[in-house]
């Protein structure tokens, strides 16, 4: 079974500093916040799309389409719900409020795809060692990286748990709401135990080979910024300031709208 | 001059925060530089804990109260932290799956070097150094999650190498494996063991791997019962028995026999069966035979029958090749192969877990297809190899109700079955009790009693013997024998060969997803070369026999097979 997020590549994206890439992540994840008006939104869209073919993190992006069908959709739905525009269009929907729903859901759909990006391109162990660089405390780093790597291990348990407990006679498929939620129990608490029992090895394992031994720890792996990176870079900066500085002469927003 | 010794136990108590046991009581041990010493015992016996003690993980990671000292080249484990031990002690753990964590082979090589500020180009040497040591050069830019469990705990004993320990210690490290990543493990420790300036401890329950061992230590409820050379420990083969380690075949016969000195290896077997001028009568062999032939003729009813089945996986890997194999009702059947052969995807075909991509499997003569896995499961039971990936209740009782209540049965009959399927385990009386605080073995217990409870005609066992002490293993498969005996059809997967040799009727043999062989045990276990192809091997004392020129399952039944007029020749 595939558990692991990174992709084994040599792209563009895969060839990037560690740094530049948790720096572009920030920075896309700026500019995504911005804008009220889908059509603002669009230069940042085809920046992600642009990451997304690149780096080949469609695949992972595929893995968990349900998961983004059901946010697409509910998004849009709660959006013109909990909006009023000016322009009626049908029904309960107005023209801002689509609009605005609309760009919240790219705004969803991009961080996701920012983050995923980030993850399917970078090594945990470079991850950890560009938060390093980057001022970040080893520790903390380390912290962080463990916790991705923990999702697949779970994953991969609860897919186990679940065949054990449907071999038991456990239909997850039938019921009401209340009783398909109480139907979980017999997953999440085995998938809680186990991962507790194995959280408990990886310490033991962490400690017995010495981790923390020292203050100056060598990093085998070796981060180096290219002309590229500072290219990127340079292009990363310029694009989001150019989006701040639309966004403070009162460009990409919504008029006739509001809020509840 | 004899040299100072690499580690030095001295009257080691040790108790866990919140028990109220010591699970350590008295230990004194010396281990020589450059020594192989083997720790043996029934589970829960301290030996795990014992080996926490070598590098610090107790006192400093299991908080409890230590009385004693652990010296490791003279320092005192107390004085130093894990991570600073980590130089002098490397450990090895049964789980492989926990132990890894990095993304790639090298970098989890590089791990240790690294927290001691090693220099990037000697990182780079030992890296190159001991993945040719283990074998795993070729897949040195792979993530360790895409390796074999052999390959990940060879990669365990490289990334700890790579710190150049002089104490290796072991917990364990092939319980989880398939026999011939056991091998491969194995090999590492007998090139391991050569070396002048490691010492390795290892705890085992493999009594085979035993006879490589400088020394053997045997520990029960935290004592240490005895400590003697591998021949004087594994000739005693009442006390193994007792402390619940499995004593090696051929002694175990000789022993019956009533045979003075015990052999242990193969070679020796031979020369003293020789010496002591026994002989199989072929009339009493062959009676044997005939009879288990009887047993197995007696079962004419069809209850699973896989015809031409196949099974390909969403991502293309084709798990189950054409196979065509038929179980009777009654039977009790194993299913061996090395890991990635198709068992474990063939047994989930059974109750309707995986649907077949080609072929036809039928249940009672009808296509699973048309039953389901919610239908099916009231039929064929099944019990995963991980007991804790099904528990989760609060009290044994609520746990082994599980499928009676979701069948919606009346609270009468649900008493009557739990209670029973308690009975049927050996755990009657424990309604009220804890499944968590249960050893592995109780747990084990739990999951297939709450299988039971769905009373069904056929029950399924993933690895029913995995993580269990042999005394644990056997009381486990005399259970289940006696299910079969009143009536369920028993189907068991295993990497154990000598519980295949004991409890198995017929043995289903796969590699690559094909059903190579199939038989009787005894046939199967005849076809030495057919069954080293699919990586497997049958126990010490079967090839003991078979070099004798007949396939003989068990000491006691080559104690049946003996010519009764050289008996009473031997004791010399």
């Amino acid at each position: 079974m595939e558990s692991e997020v990174y992709l084994d590549r040599n792209t563009f994206m895969h060839r990037l500093d560690a740094r530049t890439k948790i720096i572009i992540f920030l920075l896309i994840f700026v500019a995504v916040l911005l804008f009220d008006d889908p059509l603002w939104m669009l230069p940042v869209t085809f920046l992600v799309i642009v990451q997304l073919l690149n780096s080949g993190a469609l695949i992972n992006m595929r893995r968990i389409r349900y998961v983004l069908i059901v946010l697409t959709i509910s998004s849009l739905l709660l959006w013109n719900l909990f909006s009023q525009g000016s322009t009626p269009l049908f029904w309960f929907i107005e023209v801002e409020s689509l609009k605005f729903s609309i760009a919240r859901t790219l705004l969803i759909l991009l961080m996701i795809s920012d983050g995923m990006i980030l993850i399917s391109t970078t090594r945990n162990e470079e991850l950890v060692l560009g938060l390093i660089r980057l001022g970040l405390p080893y520790r903390v780093g380390f912290a962080i990286s463990t916790s991705l790597r923990l999702v697949p291990t779970i994953v991969a348990s609860l897919q186990t748990i679940s065949q054990a407990q449907r071999s038991r006679g456990l239909d997850l498929d039938s019921g009401n709401l209340l009783e398909r939620i109480r139907k979980f129990v017999p997953l999440l608490i085995p998938v809680f135990i186990s991962t507790i029992r194995s959280t408990n090895i990886f310490g033991m394992a962490l400690e017995s080979k010495g981790f923390g031994a020292r203050e100056d720890r060598t990093f085998y792996l070796e981060l180096k910024m290219r002309p590229a990176d500072y290219a990127v870079l340079t292009f990363a900066i310029l694009f989001v300031i150019a989006s701040l500085l639309a966004y403070a002469f009162g460009y990409g927003r919504l008029s006739g709208f509001t809020r509840f | 001059m004899a040299a100072e010794p690499a580690v030095i136990i001295k009257d080691l108590h040790y108790r866990y925060r919140g028990q109220k046991e010591y699970a350590l009581q008295g230990i004194n041990l010396e281990v020589a530089r450059g020594e192989f010493l083997m720790i043996m015992g029934p589970s829960e016996a301290g030996k795990s804990t014992l080996a926490a003690t070598i590098n610090g993980l107790i006192p400093h990671f299991h908080k409890g109260k230590l009385q004693g000292e652990v010296l490791v080249l003279g320092r005192d484990t107390k004085q130093y932290t894990v991570a600073q031990m980590a130089e002098l002690v490397g450990m090895v753990f049964q789980d492989f799956e926990a132990q890894l964590f990095s993304t790639n082979v090298e970098l989890e090589v590089a791990f240790g070097p690294e927290n001691f500020g090693v220099e990037r180009e000697e990182i780079k040497r030992r890296i190159d150094e001991n993945l040719a040591y283990v074998g795993l050069e070729a897949v040195r830019r792979r993530p360790p999650s895409t390796l074999s469990g052999g390959q990940k705990q060879k990669l365990a004993i490289a990334s700890v190498l790579a710190l150049h320990p002089t104490v290796l210690v072991m917990d364990e490290p092939t319980t989880d494996l398939d026999p011939i990543s056991k091998l491969g493990v194995f090999q590492i420790t007998d090139q391991l063991c050569e070396r002048e300036d490691l010492t390795l401890m290892v705890i085992e329950h493999d009594t085979e791997e035993a006879l490589h061992a400088d020394r053997i230590a045997l520990i029960k409820d935290g004592k240490l019962v005895s400590v003697g050379t591998m021949r004087e420990i594994l000739e005693q083969v009442d006390l193994l028995e007792e402390l619940g380690i499995m004593p090696l075949g051929i002694p175990k016969f000789f022993k019956m026999s009533g045979a003075r000195e015990l052999p242990l290896t193969i070679e020796e077997g031979l020369q003293s069966f020789q010496r002591l001028g026994l002989r199989i009568s072929q009339e009493k062999f062959d009676r044997i035979v005939a009879e288990e032939n009887q047993r197995i003729a007696s079962h004419t009813q069809p209850l699973i029958q896989c015809i031409n089945l196949e099974h390909t996986y969403p991502n293309g890997v084709k798990a189950l090749d054409g196979v065509s194999l038929q179980i009777n009702q009654g039977e009790m059947v194993a299913i061996i192969g090395q890991n990635g052969s198709g068992k474990t995807t063939l047994v989930k075909h059974f109750n309707g877990l995986l649907m077949p991509t080609g072929g036809e499997i039928l249940v009672n003569g009808i296509p699973t297809r048309q039953q389901g896995v919610f239908k099916l499961g009231q039929k064929v039971g099944y019990v995963f190899q991980n007991p804790d990936h099904q528990i989760f209740s609060e009290t044994i009782f609520d746990e082994v109700a599980f499928n009676p209540r979701l069948r919606k049965l009346p609270e009468e009959e649900i008493k009557q079955r739990v209670h029973e399927a308690l009975e049927a385990v050996g755990l009657a009386g424990c309604e009220q009790d804890d499944p968590f605080t249960m050893t592995k073995s109780g747990r084990q217990r739990v999951a297939v009693a709450s299988v039971l409870a769905a009373q069904p005609e056929v029950l399924i066992l993933d690895e029913p013997t995995t993580g269990l002490d042999y005394a644990e293993q056997r009381s486990m498969m005399e259970m289940v024998k006696r299910l079969n005996e009143q009536g369920s059809t028993i189907i068991f997967v295993t990497h154990h060969m000598w519980v295949v040799a004991e409890y198995a009727q017929r043995v289903f043999v796969f590699k690559d997803g094909k059903l190579i062989l199939q038989g009787s045990t005894r046939q199967v276990f005849s076809h030495g070369d057919e069954l080293r192809e699919a990586f497997l091997r049958p126990p010490q004392f079967v090839e003991f026999t078979s070099r004798l020129g007949k396939t003989i399952l068990t000491p006691q039944e080559l104690i049946n097979c003996l010519d009764a007029t050289e008996q009473g020749k031997h004791g010399i």
